[in-house]
């Protein structure tokens, strides 16, 4: 065990594995709800825009990208991708909700959690809850469960402003309002099924702390702009769990301030998350959930991960004026995830690049040697950008990237052999690319 | 354009380009935009034709490759393609629209590659709750004001009512135009119907509505329509913009007489009801009327409610068009299409309507292993 853990490349954050038991907690939570008949919902990742609101009407979410994720990790989800395909889906749709179909197939089949589901299974749900936000599988993936389940499914709004449109107040206004009146809508959705009212007092709690959580979350990040980086994109893709699925709780709350303490110690005395730190390099998008050893062998290279997954980033302290009603502030929250790196780029005086525009932002403040992109086969939402965030890097900052072809669910097109055979030549060109920026009079 | 009626829409669907290049020789102001969502009332009413990008099944993509990996919709990047090759140069604006997520992010790509003088991006909600009619129509405001901050003038109200009153006009037509294929055997194929849209969506509004009205008077009169055949098919999924696929199902024994497409019906069988403020009727026209699955519907107490309410429309064309069969196409990685399917195979399934999934890369070369099963399948429906 102990020689095992010394060939790890990636110092791994102790306080990470507080994570567990609050990932632990939430899946217990929903088979608990579902073993006593509460209300369960299935929810898509809603960038806050819902959860707080269930959870205040005392409903459970369970997350089935989440859980797509645990299935991948585990080698289970390739069965149910199987299923999905036998009962007529495409194979290029997002393999989280072909894992979930396959699910939700086997479970209406022996007519309970499946046999062998991972962390307890997804309890049967109350009610499905959709978003709009970033891509159509969100919405279509829980449409298309209607055939399994006779339940509602509600789907909330999220605003997708053109680029050029975000420094206009007036479009704002407009898509806060439009959320914060739907959100009112869902309200009266949840209070009509449940046959009970919300209780404001305790959705403020929740928002406050949500609100902290995403404070100290951000400020975890921005640490990582340090060099040697004191955290790796492991790490972040660990801890990004609670973030999403329980910011409301007090819990979320003192594990971050722990990571917090943990991340600002390294960075005081200067210890990275990979011993010898050669590059660094963003991630973009999502990892291959079922190989994350690979990153090790990247890490024993010197290649250390400081950012990543800008979708799931926590957005920075609130610009967005509004008012302090409570519908209001959570959907400001939500938008404000969506557009916030405009306003940095305006603040920062960083030219405007459009979609690409995160990703130069961090290229800048992360001082990014390289950008290692992942396409996905059934994402096209994660993947349709790769290859212009690369060319933009390339052009406006002198950052090479490499790509390496794979999938979140489906582990058998990931060709890290391939990747690993690319490095040394990658690790040329971001020598080369350090020579060019340095001469340039870029500082990095 | 010297030809007229079934001739002219032949010449401009073999060469769209090439028409929209003489109107612009005449001094129109041409205004290229995705999908079926864009409100073209107020593109006309602002003295622009609005033409419709579409792609090219039978052109490599080359250059988009640059730009975009190969998993996302075949024909947003050949749109890229043939944007980035200069094939696109006649536009003086470009409206995209947040139909679906790709599409979205096509249109902000295709802006930064070929750079058109006038962008705008509407932002269309996937939900039709109440709220969203106010917001659909909040985002045609600020697109009114865009408009007129390019062309330096003001939208008449008035002018757009009667745009809406011209629209509308063309929209009778089509529906007469389609009605001839309610006979059997049809008095138009299928791939003519096709090439008639996609001449439509290259013209400007007053010559697409004259071109119709003399096809359907020659339709009307003609000796050589397509022959009774076994199978009148119901062509439903993703956009359409060669006829190859028709033209493949119609050299069976198959005649396609009705679509649910957005190259067709779906772009054009809607009024726009005349409001008061007419931003009201085309903010209920655009994300209510047009059936897409990028919208999502109300749900339901059971599936079949749900069924009844994404699909029914097309029960009622399967209905009033006589069909004995449905062909389910969609490109690959088309995801709003792809999640469809199970549910609206077994809709029809209930109803008692054969229907056969085709999945296709948009290519003129993949078409022959579909053939063998359109051919089983009409077999198996006669």
């Amino acid at each position: 065990m102990a020689e095992e853990k010394k060939k790890r490349a990636i110092t791994r954050l102790e306080s990470s594995a507080l994570v567990r038991p609050l990932v632990n907690k939430m899946y217990m939570e929903g088979t608990l709800a579902g073993m006593e008949e509460r209300p369960v919902a299935w929810s898509m990742v809603n960038w806050w825009e819902g959860d707080i609101i269930m959870r205040a009407m005392g409903v459970t979410p369970v997350y089935p990208e989440n859980y797509g994720t645990v299935c991948a990790a585990l080698g289970i989800a390739q069965k149910y991708m199987g299923v999905s395909v036998a009962e007529g889906f495409p194979t290029h749709l997002c393999g989280y909700a072909q894992n979930t179909i396959g699910y939700t197939t086997e479970m209406k089949r022996e007519g309970k959690v499946p046999e062998g589901a991972p962390m307890g299974g997804m309890a049967q749900p109350t009610f499905m809850l959709s978003s709009e936000g970033y891509c159509d599988a969100r919405f279509k993936w829980f449409q298309s469960l209607r055939q399994f389940w006779n339940i509602p499914v509600w789907t909330l709004p999220f605003p997708h402003p053109a680029y050029t449109d975000t420094s206009l107040q007036d479009v704002h206004k407009v898509n806060v309002e439009y959320m914060a009146v739907e959100l009112q809508g869902f309200i009266a959705f949840l209070e009509n099924l449940l046959k009970k009212k919300l209780d404001r007092d305790k959705l403020e709690t929740m928002l406050d702390n949500q609100e902290k959580v995403l404070k100290v979350w951000w400020e975890i990040n921005e640490l990582r702009k340090a060099k040697p980086c004191p955290m790796h994109a492991r790490d972040f893709w660990t801890m990004m769990v609670p973030c999403y699925y329980l910011a409301y709780d007090p819990e979320t709350l003192t594990v971050y301030q722990q990571v917090y303490n943990e991340v600002k110690a390294r960075v005081d005395n200067g210890i990275g998350a990979i011993p010898d730190e050669k590059y660094r390099l963003i991630f973009a998008e999502l990892p291959p959930w079922h190989s994350l050893g690979f990153f090790d062998k990247l890490a024993e290279r010197g290649w250390n991960f400081a950012t990543e997954s800008i979708g799931y980033h926590p957005p920075p302290p609130m610009e967005l004026n509004g008012g302090s009603d409570l519908l209001y502030r959570i959907a400001r929250w939500t938008y404000w995830q969506y557009i916030n790196t405009r306003y940095r780029a305006a603040k920062m005086g960083y030219p405007a690049v459009g979609a690409a525009q995160p990703f130069y932002n961090w290229a800048v403040e992360y001082k990014i040697d390289g950008i290692l992109t992942h396409p996905l086969v059934t994402c096209r939402t994660a993947t349709f950008w790769l290859t212009h965030w690369m060319n933009v890097l390339r052009d406006k900052l002198d950052i090479p990237g490499m790509s390496i072809q794979g999938d979140i669910v489906d582990l058998t097109v990931f060709d890290a052999a391939t990747a690993l055979n690319q490095a040394p030549a990658f690790e040329e060109s971001m020598d080369h690319f350090r020579k060019v920026r340095k001469s340039k009079g870029l500082d990095w | 354009m010297s030809s007229k009626g079934l001739a002219k829409a032949e010449d401009i669907y073999a060469n769209r380009a090439g028409r929209v290049r003489e109107l612009k020789a005449e001094g129109k102001k041409i205004m290229g935009y995705v999908c079926a969502y864009p409100p073209l009332e107020m593109v006309t009413a602002m003295d622009y034709a609005p033409i419709r990008v579409i792609g090219s099944m039978d052109q490599p993509i080359t250059k988009a490759d640059t730009q975009v990996a190969s998993i996302i919709c075949p024909m947003l990047r050949s749109m890229l393609d043939l944007g980035m090759k200069g094939k696109a140069d006649f536009f003086e604006g470009f409206i995209g629209a947040h139909t679906c997520d790709c599409t979205e992010k096509f249109c902000h790509l295709y802006q930064y590659n070929v750079q058109f003088p006038y962008y705008h991006f509407l932002d269309v909600p996937h939900i039709a709750h109440k709220a969203s009619f106010g917001f659909m129509k909040a985002g045609f405001q600020l697109f009114q004001k865009t408009l007129e901050a390019h062309t330096g003038r003001k939208l008449d109200p008035d002018r757009l009512k009667e745009e809406v009153k011209k629209h509308n006009a063309q929209r009778a037509l089509v529906r007469e135009l389609y009605a001839l294929r309610k006979q059997d055997p049809p008095l138009l194929s299928g791939s003519e119907n096709l090439q008639i849209m996609l001449s439509l969506l290259s013209i400007p509004i007053e010559e697409g509505s004259g071109m119709l009205k003399d096809i359907i008077a020659e339709v009307k009169a003609r000796k050589d329509g397509p022959k009774k055949k076994a199978a009148r098919l119901l062509l439903w999924g993703s956009p359409l913009t060669e006829t190859s696929i028709i033209d493949m199902i119609e050299s069976l024994n198959a005649n396609v007489v009705m679509d649910d497409i957005c190259t067709g019906t779906r772009h054009f069988w809607h009024d726009v009801e005349m409001t008061s403020d007419p931003l009201d009727g085309l903010a209920k026209r655009y994300l209510d009327d047009l059936k897409c699955p990028r919208t999502f519907r109300e749900t339901t107490s059971s599936f079949e409610e749900d069924q009844e309410v994404r699909f029914g429309y097309i029960k009622d064309y399967a209905k009033e068009w006589n069909v004995n069969g449905v062909i389910l196409q969609s490109m690959k990685y088309c995801d709003t299409h792809g999640y469809e399917v199970p549910a609206i195979k077994a809709y029809f399934d209930r109803l008692g309507i054969p229907s056969l999934y085709l999945e296709h890369e948009y290519t003129m070369v993949a078409l022959a292993p579909l053939k063998t099963r359109v051919e089983a399948f009409i077999e198996m429906i006669s």
